[in-house]
């Protein structure tokens, strides 16, 4: 008989994802996402000046502040048809970056790594040996003997206090763990160090935006950064030098150690590689602008359909009208009045709570669609489009991850097996690597600029008093957000943000179609069901992020996710 | 010399979920501080917490708290008070993190070494960019347990005498008569 699984990590107010799967015979056989709060933030928009409005959307998510004040900026821009000074497109490009890495870093070390990895494995790794290894796989010159021990040291140190601590949330020992106690220590020890290396990249973001976590140098029309070369308090010589040299550190960790790791758990689980496909339709927006119109973009944007990367479509710019005409949300299984599939534009944000009912309404999150269709959104999905259409810097990281893959693990990787649980980390670890080498070439064309004597950073706004409509796109670490603001008589008439995890997370359509997730969860097998590790590793590694909008501490502890097994 | 955060956390887009960097943004209007003092309004840091209070001497946080009480009610917890709860099961990156900030800055030999959290008991967590009456009694108590840290913890402080701007920018009624006298 089918048991329900519910996965939700309950507390009162926090926006969580809520998780509910049917398992028969310990294989999924039905599923469904939800989010468990009401965020209705738009509302708060109306009737502001659209120029402010950056500055709450960075609000959103005390995470993700940087993507929701570009895509922001951007939509305000793109109602004003306002261009954008490249000097001000290079900063916001690698602030975009800089936050991207950090994100990809973040999500692989900090979320998913201990699905894969088992802490209880490693007082057994012998680091001698674990270092040996490590120099098969990686230049890495932090994967020394002493360095190992170290990491060994102090989980030795936590295990024999009797407190898992930090590490009580696992699923330590679970069957479907499988490195070698070796592994498991190197991946621990990078899991440390990591730490480091997104607080560098979270730098560069604080010196380009002045402040972290809430950056406060954009401005709709270019940025507000003073340039002058010869000045330590403005934008010249010294900081770029500084952000140069954190750049290469990242840069490093990420090509030495973040995509040899993911090579390194994608050749060990490659049945991971049949796991976890669901939705094949894929959306991706161009991003990183080169030019102040935002006619060429280094990172590449299109649409999928059913898996079909030879019939790739592509969007010439951020705000292409493919992109643009084609979305809408749903509601038919979303707590909001009614039942329609309204555009952004013409978006309601109208909550109506009818409690959690899987035949009926069962999440705060709405349906995105695209043309109609749920659509995976992510760095899967650029990697896949930038494939399919051949762009060079997606084909080079590809290929050199397959070939990683191939060394260590004897796994011959095609495109074709990334529709999978392992595909989204593989492509996560990819686009980090393009970034990084992004990272260092939009530098060089800030600098450049610079040294060319423009110093333009901004472009004045003139708000009509006539209606007009914009939409701001990022692609961002989770995919493709989009802004879409309706300005009238210089003030916010409509605001809506359609963000990555929402098409990720999204419930079921009118038609019945099942979201991203939900999809992706059908057929998994589970060795222990009421242990749901594979259920976790599927979620995980689409990098949710629901819970962004609230936080507040429960010291009953309640912070505890509840998993019921019925 | 100490290093010290204050550090105000929690979304000012919903309701008295702002009351953290509320508070914090008012300290650093009023007040000045010894050199090792950084005040932050950190909105909802998650796991980049970790980053904020790694290498503290001490850290005094500000935040909305739900256990029942009475909305308004200010509860103090400390360091251990925190460091004995469980993680949670995580599904996302950017949830709540404060019992695995402390808990991994523990393994990672970086904790702070005092830790206080001043908890307010919140109403109203709709959206909205201002706080409900009781959270707004309730700061000039908030401030004053701030102060009395820090004056435990032999850190200075005065009053400016001339308040610079708080820039609570996205509140419309931002009150400040708690400040006013004292």
């Amino acid at each position: 008989m089918a048991k329900r699984i519910t996965i939700d990590p309950i507390t009162r107010i926090e926006g969580h994802l809520r998780i509910d799967v049917e398992v028969d015979n310990n294989s999924v056989s039905n599923a469904w996402a939800s989010c468990t709060m009401w965020r209705g933030i738009e509302k708060i928009l109306r009737g502001r000046d659209p120029r402010d409005a950056w500055l709450f959307t960075q609000r959103f998510c005390g995470v993700c502040t940087t993507v929701h004040a570009m895509a922001s900026v951007r939509a305000v821009e793109d109602a004003l048809k306002l261009e954008v000074p490249p000097n001000a497109q290079y900063i916001r490009n690698l602030i975009l970056i800089a936050h991207a890495l950090h994100d990809h870093i973040v999500h692989f070390y900090q979320l998913s790594a201990l699905d894969w990895v088992d802490v209880l494995q490693i007082p057994k790794a012998d680091p001698a040996a674990t270092s040996k290894l490590a120099e098969s796989l990686s230049p890495w010159t932090r994967n020394s003997h002493n360095e190992l021990k170290a990491a060994q040291d102090r989980v030795n140190a936590v295990a024999s206090s009797g407190q898992l601590g930090i590490f009580a949330n696992g699923y330590w020992g679970h069957p479907a763990m499988r490195l070698s106690p070796e592994v498991n220590l190197l991946a621990f020890s990078h899991y440390v160090q990591a730490l480091e290396y997104q607080r560098k990249a979270l730098q560069v973001v604080g010196i380009l935006g002045s402040k972290t976590p809430h950056i406060q140098n954009l401005t709709v029309g270019g940025v507000a950064n003073a340039i002058d070369l010869d000045s330590q308090s403005a934008l010249g010589m010294d900081k770029l030098e500084m952000i140069r040299e954190l750049l290469a550190q990242v840069v490093q960790f990420v090509q030495e150690v973040y995509f040899v790791d993911v090579c390194a758990v994608a050749a060990m689980y490659a049945d991971w590689f049949k796991i976890g496909s669901g939705v094949r339709n894929y959306l991706a927006v161009p991003d990183l602008p080169l030019d102040s119109r935002g006619s060429a973009y280094d990172l590449p944007g299109g649409y999928i359909r059913q898996g079909d990367l030879a019939g790739v479509k592509s969007f010439q710019t951020a705000a292409d009208p493919a992109f643009r005409q084609a979305v809408s949300e749903d509601v038919m299984h979303a707590y909001y009045q009614g039942d329609k599939a309204l555009h952004p534009w013409v978006g309601e944000t109208e909550p109506a709570f009818t409690g959690w009912d899987g035949e009926q309404k069962y999440s705060w999150v709405k349906a995105p669609r695209f043309n109609g269709e749920p659509m995976q959104v992510g760095p899967l999905s650029q990697i896949l489009i930038g494939y399919a259409q051949g762009h060079a810097l997606t084909r080079k990281y590809t290929n050199l991850a397959i070939e990683k893959i191939a060394a260590i693990g004897n796994v011959h990787v095609t495109p074709d097996m990334l529709h999978s649980t392992l595909g989204r980390h593989a492509a996560r670890a990819i686009r980090a690597c393009m970034l990084a080498e992004l990272a260092q070439k939009h530098w060089q064309l800030l600098v450049d600029n610079i040294s060319k004597g423009d110093y333009t950073v901004h472009n004045q706004p003139v708000l009509p008093s006539h209606e007009v409509q914009g939409v701001g796109t990022h692609e961002a670490p989770r995919g493709t957000l989009s802004h879409w603001v309706v300005i009238e008589d210089e003030k916010i008439k409509n605001y809506q943000a359609v963000v990555p995890s929402t098409w990720n997370a999204s419930p079921r359509d009118r038609a019945g179609a099942h979201g991203p997730y939900e999809a992706s969860l059908l057929h998994t097998p589970l060795a222990r069901p009421e242990e749901p590790l594979e259920v976790l590793r599927t979620v995980h590694s689409f990098d949710p992020c629901m819970a962004c909008a609230c936080h507040a501490f429960d010291p009953s502890g309640r912070e505890i996710a509840q998993v019921k097994v019925l | 010399m100490k290093s010290v955060l204050i550090g105000g956390i929690g979304n000012v887009l919903l309701g008295d979920d702002g009351v953290g960097p509320y508070v914090a943004r008012l300290l650093d209007a009023y007040y000045e501080f010894d050199d090792g003092v950084e005040v932050a309004d950190l909105g909802t840091p998650a796991l980049d917490l970790i980053d904020q209070i790694s290498g503290k001497d001490a850290v005094i946080l500000i935040d909305s708290i739900h256990t029942g009480a009475a909305p308004g009610t200010v509860l103090l917890y400390r360091k251990a008070d925190v460091m004995c709860l469980r993680p949670a099961v995580r599904m996302d990156p950017h949830s709540p993190a404060l019992v695995e900030t402390l808990l991994s800055t523990e393994l990672f030999g970086s904790a702070p070494k005092e830790l206080l959290l001043v908890g307010i008991e919140g109403s109203s967590y709709d959206s909205g960019c201002n706080l409900s009456d009781p959270v707004n009694n309730s700061i000039q108590r908030v401030i004053a347990e701030v102060l009395g840290e820090l004056a435990r913890l032999r850190v200075t402080y005065r009053r400016r005498e001339h308040p610079v701007q708080t820039g609570i920018w996205w509140a419309t009624t931002e009150k400040t008569s708690a400040l006013r006298t004292s």
